[in-house]
């Protein structure tokens, strides 16, 4: 039984296969030996014309053709020449507006930059005359501290100059005899001061 | 002790005072070793001790005041000691050495106008160029040349613009 449904099946295998190969040898020999088509034979005109009509159709239909052709380039030429005339139109509005816009927007821009310059050089003045009044005020101080510092030192070395002559040429010429009137006068002068001074030590 | 007496002009510092009281109780001893003698005979007496211009001045005042005994004179060593300890003293420094006029007029006026019993030394510094400095303790009185030119020196440059 079993052996029976196995041979039946390798016979349905069998065949299968024969089909497929058979298929595939067709399909092969289309592909490498295509057929020609077959070239269609022209219909072949039934109705005859006299050369006459023929001409006269040809011509009308010239020129029928040559009217629509030139109407047509006519039209096509005046609509291109209208939208020229509109696209330069716009074109120029576009322009001037642009260039209207960007001018203002220059002139604002320069305006601007102008104010700007102007307060900038303005406080740069003022900073340059406050500092001049400054670098004068400092410069007229700093001369007059020197001025007096020197007129001062001068004073000092002359002072100084005129005490150590007198001491040096003095102190060897001393006449207390001379002198005893102007000491008593000082000690008049001074009397209340020493008494004082004598009263607090004690 | 109520009896005052004032100092001759030629007793100026505390040396002079304490040569003084020396003087002053040699005397002392001589005047009660001769008043012993003239007790016991009249005829042994000594021969009066010299003294110095300054201690005769101070008995003669002295006696002025009160006699002369060895009581008193116990009594004036007693004051010379007190004026020695509590009189107040000041040094007169002069450009030259002072001579006995100056010193006896400078102690003239100190001993009137300021205590009778104030001692003054001197001394000598010669760049002081004129006038006096006082000391007294702590206390210095500059009343000299070379301070007043000192002081003046900063006007110098004044008074030569005025020139």
């Amino acid at each position: 039984m079993g052996i029976t449904f196995l041979q039946l099946f390798l016979l349905v295998n069998v065949f299968i296969i024969g089909a497929l190969s058979a298929t595939a040898i067709r399909h092969a020999w289309a592909h490498f030996r295509p057929q020609k088509p077959k070239a269609e034979k022209p219909v072949v005109q039934t109705v005859h014309l006299p050369p006459e009509v023929k001409e006269r159709m040809l011509a009308t239909a010239q020129a029928d053709f040559k009217a629509v052709l030139e109407k047509s380039t006519a039209e096509l030429q005046k609509n291109l020449q209208e939208t020229t005339e509109d696209l330069n139109q716009e074109l120029e509005k576009l322009g001037g507006a642009v260039i209207k816009s960007e001018t203002e927007r220059y002139q604002t821009m320069l305006e601007a930059l102008r104010v700007q310059a102007e307060t900038v050089i303005t406080t740069a003045q003022t900073d340059i005359k406050d500092h001049q009044t400054d670098l004068k005020a400092k410069l007229d101080e700093n001369v007059t501290a020197e001025k007096q510092r020197l007129i001062a030192q001068m004073d000092t070395k002359l002072g100084d100059a005129v005490s150590s002559f007198l001491t040096e040429t003095l102190q060897h010429n001393v006449d207390l005899g001379a002198q005893t009137q102007y000491m008593l006068a000082t000690l008049e002068e001074h009397k209340a001061e020493l008494i004082k001074g004598i009263a607090d030590e004690s | 002790m109520k009896a005052r007496i004032n100092l001759p002009d030629s007793v100026a510092s505390l040396q002079d005072l304490t040569a003084l009281m020396l003087e002053v109780r040699e005397y002392t001893k001589w005047f009660s070793h001769n008043a012993i003698l003239q007790r016991v005979s009249k005829k042994r007496v000594t021969r009066p001790m010299p003294l110095s211009p300054s201690a005769s001045m101070l008995l003669r005042d002295w006696e002025n005041i009160q006699p002369i005994t060895v009581r008193s004179l116990d009594e004036l060593i007693d004051i010379l000691n007190l004026y020695k300890n509590t009189a107040p003293t000041i040094t007169i420094t002069l450009a030259a050495p002072a001579t006995n006029d100056i010193k006896h007029t400078l102690i003239g006026w100190c001993r009137t106008n300021i205590a009778p019993n104030i001692m003054v030394a001197f001394g000598f510094n010669a760049t002081l160029l004129g006038g006096m400095v006082v000391h007294h303790g702590s206390r210095i009185f500059d009343w000299s040349f070379r301070r007043q030119i000192l002081n003046g020196r900063e006007r110098f440059g004044e008074v030569l613009r005025r020139v």
